[in-house]
């Protein structure tokens, strides 16, 4: 089969997305994204590339390390954002490292990775896709692949407790408990500004307020930040390693343990990302509530942020409303699923336990009650001239960073950018009904909190519909896990979790998770912080790190 | 330049919501009474994360927020551990997090009492057998008091915290 006929039959697919409401979808149906990038392959090397199609607008492209080198420019000019990068040992009979480097066009549903095999070292590409530099470093620490022209060799998630030559995710090593390294004597280097009246306050990792630990190292001149760099992962709990050798009804808890309020959405990832392997599917009532338990977890992690925003400028006035309705979504979370933040609810092929009658026909009351107080609440808070000052014109991140970094979810949508997952690759019920986008251009706190306010509206609207249209029907697939030893194959899933684009790739053999690659919305989401601060004051610092709400946890895995 | 009689004409922005909880109000109330007997008139919380997912931090948040409002029974949350009667860990300590949490026992002033919230400080959860984790918060920390969940809801923090007030004048 020549690749001119897998090219006529892979067009781009909205993934059957039917247009029932009046939504943007801002894309250009009628390019062929598959011939074009085909056509980029072909126009640089001359010769055919292997791919490999998957059911689900995944292509995965095999070259030869030259082509590779010289696709990845021609990439970057034609628009494509760099989503992920990371490493599998032993993956289809290849003993060594294989290295997944996953592309995506704005807008457009398909997921296109690069494969690329390395035995001990390969070159960086962070120059030409400057996300792509902590992707490195996390491989650099898990696999012990040299980048040989990396900008940034620094360790990533292993400090300075872990010993030399210790690479966690290789398979010689087998999870337990290491000797690490009691007083470290090479302490992680910062970046140094000199100059007269520069001074460095380092903040972290423990934190003055009931915060996830993290460091943040400034450089002020007086009051204004002039360089910030942060660093993370103290929370690296090694998740990745652990989902290794569990089946995928194990391994659910832990996707859940990967960030406390993304649960539900990393739950649904993996979850989605099995499904597609096993070709589990999923009955209508399940994807519906699935939708519902999404948006749920959505409302109540941008109320603690609008909450969080208001506190952070002292202004508890406005901040309590918010809290006071965050605390009753998650009242209403415990009845319906018996977690109060969605935890065990969700299974590969459905869901656990139906949600009961009863809770979800109050929902709908519940929800109208809420959005009435919600405006309220809203309105206090937008009618306060303190407020505008201090969210107007802070913490800025302009438009020109969000493909280079990769910066997704709602500081995304304030900055400019109409990308939305449930909107460009819609997954489960979302093909159905889709959720109005709020874009703002500013880039500001004030802009964000406008998109995450618009954003609890939608969702509200959203939760209202999918219960009216409610199917009735079984819950769970019926899937017998034993014969599933069989099992084998591998898959994407991308989830628009409340802060950005979640992505989860899982590698079954013989049943069993061999690769669990989950990079939630704050690791890409993180590097943005640090162009927001320059030249605001240092009190702004937490209100603009509010305003992102990002997860350390997520990030450190 | 506002016209400050228009003050008397706003709408008050003082409200009442119905959610009095007669369980949690009793709680308090036994709380309120017991802390002065050890700790003057307030508990002094620090809280520490050493490595956990982030919902037990939102659920001890949330002690603050109008629905349990813990300050008014003498529970305050404190910025600095030298500050701190109590520390609230959170998390199995991660090999990265482990200097970090000594220092901040070793900042706090005697008497002090440790607590370990959620699955994951008790005995590592489900991270006990990971490489990047320590395990519970006892390898590196004497803990007086072990509260279970995955996370705890507010109201078994807040028992926790009184049993622990309680048996501290041991």
């Amino acid at each position: 089969m020549t690749n001119s006929d897998q090219n006529t039959e892979c067009f781009p697919t909205l993934a059957g997305l039917r247009l029932t409401d009046n939504h943007q979808i801002l894309m250009n149906p009628t390019i062929p994204v598959t011939q074009e990038t085909t056509k980029i392959l072909n126009d640089i090397s001359g010769k055919q590339s292997q791919i490999i199609r998957m059911n689900n607008n995944e292509f995965y492209f095999y070259q030869g390390e030259e082509e590779f080198l010289k696709t990845v420019p021609v990439l970057s000019q034609k628009g494509f954002v760099l989503i992920s990068l990371f490493c599998v040992q032993d993956f289809e009979g290849n003993l060594d490292f294989t290295l997944f480097y996953v592309f995506r066009l704005n807008g457009f549903t398909d997921v296109f990775t690069f494969i690329r095999h390395v035995v001990a070292e390969t070159t960086s590409i962070a120059t030409i896709f400057p996300s792509a530099c902590w992707y490195e470093r996390e491989i650099r620490d898990g696999f012990g692949i040299e980048f040989t022209d990396a900008f940034d060799k620094r360790r990533l998630f292993l400090h300075e407790a872990y010993p030399e030559n210790f690479h966690p995710l290789l398979k010689s090593f087998r999870n337990g408990k290491i000797q690490f390294v009691e007083n470290p004597k090479e302490a992680y280097t910062f970046k140094q500004v000199d100059g007269e009246g520069v001074y460095q306050i380092p903040v972290g990792p423990v934190h003055a307020g009931i915060i996830e630990p993290g460091h943040f190292r400034f450089s002020v001149i007086g009051e204004p930040v002039f360089n910030l760099e942060i660093r993370l992962f103290y929370k690296h709990r090694g998740i990745e390693k652990l989902a290794e050798g569990k089946s995928p009804l194990e391994c659910v808890s832990l996707a859940e343990a990967v960030s406390g309020d993304e649960s539900a959405a990393n739950a649904a990832g993996f979850c989605m990302a099995v499904e597609q392997i096993c070709e589990i599917e999923v009955p209508v009532r399940a994807e519906y509530l699935r939708v519902v338990v999404l948006e749920l977890e959505r409302i109540y992690s941008l109320l603690g942020d609008l909450a969080g925003m208001a506190v952070d400028i002292g202004f508890a006035l406005v901040a309590s409303p918010f809290f006071i309705l965050r605390e009753e979504v998650l009242r209403q979370n415990d009845k319906l699923t018996g977690s109060r933040f969605l935890k065990g609810i969700m299974v590969p092929g459905g869901l656990k336990t139906d949600l009961p009658d009863k809770s979800l026909k109050r929902l709908p009351v519940f929800l109208k009650k809420f959005s009435h107080m919600f405006e309220q609440a809203f309105e206090r808070a937008i009618a306060s001239s303190s407020l505008i000052d201090r969210f107007a014109t802070t913490g800025r991140i302009k438009r020109e960073l969000i493909s280079p970094l990769n910066l997704t979810g709602p500081l995304a949508r304030a900055s400019g950018s109409p990308a939305d997952i449930r909107l460009d690759k819609p997954y489960g019920a979302y093909k159905n009904f889709a959720p109005k986008l709020s874009v703002r251009k500013k880039g500001d706190v004030l802009s964000r909190f406008e998109v995450k306010a618009d954003e609890i509206r939608a969702s509200v609207n959203l939760i209202l519909r999918f219960l009216e249209k409610m199917p009735e029907g079984p819950i769970c697939a019926e899937y017998d896990y034993d014969s599933g030893t069989q099992a084998r194959g591998y898959s994407f899933a991308l989830v628009e979790a409340p802060r950005g684009q979640n992505l989860h790739w899982v590698y079954l053999k013989n049943g069993v998770v061999d690769r669990y690659k989950v990079r939630t919305a704050s690791f890409c989401n993180w590097q943005a912080i640090e162009h927001a601060v320059i030249g605001n004051i240092v009190p702004d610092f937490p209100l603009i790190n509010k305003s992102l709400n990002l997860s350390y946890a997520g990030t450190d895995l | 330049m506002v016209n400050p009689l228009s003050f008397f004409l706003r709408p008050k922005v003082t409200e009442t919501f119905e959610f009095r909880d007669e369980e949690l109000e009793a709680l308090g109330a036994e709380i309120k009474k017991e802390i002065p007997k050890v700790f003057g008139r307030s508990l002094a919380i620090r809280e520490l994360d050493s490595g956990s997912d982030n919902s037990t931090e939102i659920e001890i948040s949330n002690l603050g927020t109008p629905h349990y409002d813990v300050e008014r029974f003498g529970i305050s949350f404190v910025a600095s551990p030298r500050h701190a009667d109590v520390l609230l860990v959170t998390g199995a300590v991660t090999l990265n997090m482990v200097d970090a949490v000594k220092k901040t026992y070793e900042a706090m002033p005697f008497p002090k009492f440790v607590v370990a919230v959620g699955d994951d400080a008790c005995d590592g959860g489900i991270y006990k057998d990971s490489y990047a984790v320590l395990g519970g918060v006892d390898k590196v920390l004497p803990v007086d008091m072990k509260i279970p969940g995955n996370p705890p809801s507010p109201k078994e923090i807040l028992c926790g915290l009184f049993a622990l007030v309680k048996n501290a004048s041991q």
